[in-house]
């Protein structure tokens, strides 16, 4: 529960209209809080003020009233004093006269006492109350001069004025008294205009010399204003003084209804401030809300807009928010379109693909499908020779020719020239894929210019070829590669085969990867046999794999994986080099013949591996041949050219290998002195068969003389095809006729049979 | 009768020429300034000498300027003092002094009235119309008074030898009837010169 409150309150703490309310309330309470301590501080000091100046007042009226009546007092005194009847008996001492006459003058005036003081202190009249030292103390003060004054007695204090009688010297005094009791006192208060509760204190010490003194004093919680001023005494030692006071703490309470109606109204305001400030930072914050509500929609994906009507800086920002998600929105269309398609010809890309058939399969109405793979024969050669531009343009043309093939399918650019068709249902799919081929095999017509290009497809069929999407692609793609591997323009079905024999394929190219460093390669050599010379002049080295589980691999098998993977620069160069290491054994007239093939060919550093293998080896230069294949020069015949130069350079003899079978421009022969001319066993084979292959076999031996290139021959099997060839002029023979490839260490015994044999006969 | 008079006054003064110094009384207030108006009397050591006393000056107390002329006015027992109104306006001279309490009512410019003071002792006058007025007449009983002029000296002549008691009376004097009493010792010759301070209240 208090958690929650807790919660509660910090939630609330995080909010705007929160935070601007606090801050104008408390504003507003501050300002309330000043106004009213102000106001306060105002009204005690004007009441202070007021209070003081009525305790001035009522002192002053004090004064004067006291000063009137001992005016008063005085001239009353002066009557008698100066009445010469009264002088007389003061004179003459006649106690009664006198006794008589100061009785009957107080009652006329209506004094409280009257009373005679001789010069002598002699004294007649009210003198009940005074002590022998009030007379002495009072007829000394007289005699001093003093005349009137408040005078203090046992019983209390009297106002008393003094009037000398003179005969004509001063004989005494009259002197005239009223009482100063505390009912006297209050009745002089009346007439002042405040109740200031006037009281005579007795102030001996050093501070009753003083002026007139006030000060505040606090007495039962309540503050006090004290005024005391000294007044005028008879006797000379007296020092009496008037004190006034005032309770400021009563006079305030008078302001009091002010001060709190002044709190209510501030109370009421500093509510109504927190209510308003409240009111209207909340429509202040509600489209702060909305925005901030649909920026989380918007982060969480959602498309949200806001709708701000005002015409302040809120209602721009929420302008330029909806503008925004506008934005955002159309640009993640267009990365999520680009994501999924291919940006030359628009078409759905692998992803698309893959994500549609993985949707199709999961639907009961396209649970069967077919998938075409399609690639373009030999599209690189487009892009070299017409540039890329125009290479792109045919790809495009090439995706609205499959879409006009199948325009129900769902049209993929995989890769490269490498296109898929999804097609629901398994129907008349090869007619289709014939269909494919042929569309694509149309002539092109870019800018004027007749291009023609050919298409190898691979079909996959659901569920039977694969049940997922990867699995449908790859299979696919399998049989697009066995299109593609058993000559272009093809339509194949997946075989489950195919996939079997790819996974082999995997298997033995992880396996050659390991070959070199385990050892598992090894080198056999077949002799070349002379017709002239009538003895074996040179040995061709062919690569043998020794693999501990399958036994023997055949090159056929493996090159071209070594080929494919770029295994065969490692391997050719081991080939290099085991080569010349074995021949710089052999007899001085022994050759030893290397394969180069057109991949390690390429490869830039040929020559400075030849030259270390014949550095290492010992072996003369003339006693190296390379063995290239005419492919090379389809390419790039330059860099070919150049290559062979390098080469020649070197000191090394270069053979052309499987003559007559590829490349059919003979201008190569003129552009680079090969030392030797291979003729493809093809040719050898067709020996016995046809009239024409000797023809052949002649034509090339009578071009290699006249070129003063040597011929050899391969795959002689029999002693027929011996005779033929040796009739048309071929320089040598290599075949199962003399031997098969043998290991190194039976080259010796070979050489000795052989040559045995060779001599024998000669 | 007037020839009786000087063969008294001859008598009483023949011893006196024969052994008598003089007394030269100043009185001072007490800051030391001459107090004027004073009056000094003498009871020599022998006692008063029988026979009339005769002053030199005129047993008169004249009302002139709203007030009493001369202000102290020494007279010798029995005396009969004038009282002659110089003033355009009347007095009501009066005194309510013991050894002569008389009044004199309302008398005109001119009028002389007289009164005779019989008994030794100092007589206030005042004026019931005017207030102000105050003059005093001192009754002596010894021929050995005088009163100290501007400059507080008062000389009494020819005092018989022996200690004399000397009154100084004067009207703001503090104390007892206005007066103190010292004793001198008078040589035989030769003037004795005192001083005497007192002290007055303030008028």
């Amino acid at each position: 529960m208090r958690r929650k409150a807790m919660r509660m309150v910090a939630d609330l703490r995080g909010r705007l209209t929160f935070k601007l309310t606090l801050l104008y309330g408390t504003l507003f309470v501050l300002v309330t809080i000043l106004s009213l301590a102000a106001t306060r501080a105002a009204i005690e000091r004007y009441a202070e003020e007021t209070i003081r100046r009525d305790m001035q007042t009522g002192s002053a009226v004090f004064d004067r009233i006291t000063t009137m009546q001992l005016r008063q007092l005085n001239r009353a005194a002066m009557v008698l004093a100066g009445d010469f009847g009264f002088r007389e008996a003061a004179a003459t001492g006649d106690g009664a006269t006198i006794a008589s006459a100061l009785a009957s003058l107080r009652d006329r005036f209506q004094l409280d006492r009257a009373l005679f003081v001789g010069l002598d202190g002699s004294v007649a009249g009210d003198v009940a109350g005074l002590s022998d030292t009030d007379i002495a103390e009072l007829t000394g003060a007289l005699d001093a001069g003093r005349e009137e004054g408040v005078i203090r007695n046992r019983e209390g204090h009297m106002m008393a004025a003094a009037a000398p009688v003179r005969a004509p010297m001063p004989i005494g005094w009259v002197v005239f008294a009223n009482d100063l009791g505390a009912s006297d006192l209050r009745a002089l208060a009346r007439l002042t205009s405040v109740d200031l509760h006037p009281r005579l204190v007795d102030a001996d010490g050093p501070s009753g010399s003083a002026g007139v003194r006030q000060f505040e004093t606090t007495r039962d919680g309540k503050r006090i204003l004290v005024q005391e001023r000294p007044i005028p005494t008879l006797m000379a030692q007296g020092r009496e003084r008037l004190r006034l006071e005032y309770s400021l703490t009563q006079a305030l309470g008078g302001y009091a209804p002010i001060l709190t109606a002044l709190l209510t109204l501030g109370v009421m305001g500093a509510l109504m401030a927190i209510i308003g400030a409240y009111l209207a930072s909340c429509r202040l914050t509600r489209p702060i809300v909305a925005l901030e509500s649909a920026a989380r929609k918007v982060s969480a994906g959602e498309y949200a807009k806001v709708s701000v009507e005002t015409r302040d800086e809120i209602g721009r920002l929420a302008q330029s928010f909806n503008r925004m998600v506008d934005a955002v929105e159309q640009r993640e269309a267009k990365i999520a379109h680009m994501a999924f398609h291919d940006a030359l010809t628009g078409l759905p890309n692998r992803t698309l693909l893959r994500e549609q058939i993985a949707f199709g399969l999961q639907r009961a109405d396209e649970r069967v499908l077919t998938l075409f793979c399609i690639d373009i024969d030999n599209f690189k050669a487009i892009n070299e020779t017409l540039g890329h531009h125009a290479g792109d343009a045919i790809l495009c043309r090439i995706g609205e020719r499959l879409a006009d093939v199948c325009p129900t399918g769902f049209i993929a650019r995989l890769a490269g020239d490498q296109f898929a068709i999804k097609l629901r249902g398994a129907g008349a799919s090869d007619q289709t894929g014939r269909a494919i081929v042929s569309a694509i095999g149309q002539p092109f017509d870019l800018d004027g210019q007749r291009i023609l290009l050919s298409a190898s497809v691979g079909i996959a069929l659901s569920p039977q070829d694969g049940a997922d999407a990867a699995t449908l692609l790859k299979n696919s793609e399998l049989a697009l590669n066995r299109a593609k591997d058993e000559g272009k323009g093809n339509v194949r079905f997946f075989e489950a085969a195919m996939d079997a024999e790819a996974q082999a394929r995997r298997a033995l190219e992880t396996d050659l990867h390991d070959a070199l460093r385990r050892g598992e390669l090894e080198l056999h050599f077949q002799p070349l046999f002379s017709l002239k010379q009538n003895r074996v002049t040179a040995f061709e080295a062919l690569l043998r794999w020794r693999h501990p589980e399958r036994g023997m691999v055949s090159p056929v098998q493996f090159i071209p994986l070594a080929e494919e993977s770029g295994l065969i620069v490692p391997i050719g160069e081991w080939v290099v080099h085991e080569a010349c290491r074995v021949a710089a054994q052999w007899p001085e007239h022994i050759r030893i013949a290397v394969n180069i093939s057109p991949v390690q060919f390429r490869s830039p550093n040929l020559a400075s591996v030849v030259l270390q293998a014949l550095a290492r080896s010992g072996l003369a230069p003339g006693r190296l041949e390379l063995e290239v294949t005419e492919s090379l020069f389809i390419d790039d015949v330059e860099g070919t050219l150049s290559s062979l130069h390098g080469l020649r350079a070197l000191g090394v003899r270069v053979a052309l290998d499987d003559f007559g079978t590829g490349y059919s421009s003979l201008s190569y022969l003129r552009s680079f002195p090969f030392d030797k001319l291979k003729i493809d066993r093809s040719f050898i084979v067709d020996l016995l068969e046809h009239q024409g292959a000797t023809a052949i076999i002649r034509a090339i031996t009578t071009l290699a003389d006249a070129l003063g290139i040597e011929t050899t021959a391969e795959g002689v099997e029999n002693s027929d095809q011996l005779d033929i060839l040796e009739a048309q002029g071929c320089g040598q023979i290599q075949g199962y006729f003399f031997s098969r490839p043998i290991p190194a260490q039976d080259v010796a015994a070979l050489l000795d049979r052989i040559d045995g044999q060779a001599s024998i006969a000669a | 009768m007037t020839l009786l008079r000087l063969m008294i006054a001859a008598l009483s003064c023949v011893p006196a020429c024969a052994q008598a110094g003089d007394l030269d009384i100043k009185v001072v207030d007490g800051v030391g300034r001459p107090v004027p108006e004073a009056v000094v009397s003498v009871r020599p050591a022998g006692g008063i000498p029988p026979g009339p006393i005769q002053f030199p000056w005129a047993a008169t107390m004249t009302q002139q300027n709203i007030s009493f002329s001369p202000h102290v006015l020494i007279v010798p027992v029995g005396a009969k003092v004038q009282f002659p109104n110089r003033d355009k306006v009347r007095h009501h001279v009066y005194s309510f002094s013991k050894p002569a309490k008389f009044e004199i009512k309302l008398f005109g410019k001119d009028e002389t009235r007289s009164q005779v003071f019989a008994k030794p002792g100092t007589v206030a006058l005042g004026c019931n119309i005017h207030d102000q007025m105050s003059g005093f007449i001192k009754v002596v009983d010894t021929p050995y008074a005088a009163k100290s002029n501007a400059a507080g000296q008062a000389r009494i002549a020819r005092l018989p030898t022996g200690t004399a008691q000397v009154t100084v009376w004067h009207p703001l004097m503090k104390g007892k009837d206005n007066q103190i009493v010292i004793t001198v010792p008078m040589p035989a010759s030769g003037v004795v010169t005192k001083v005497v301070p007192v002290a007055l209240r303030a008028m």
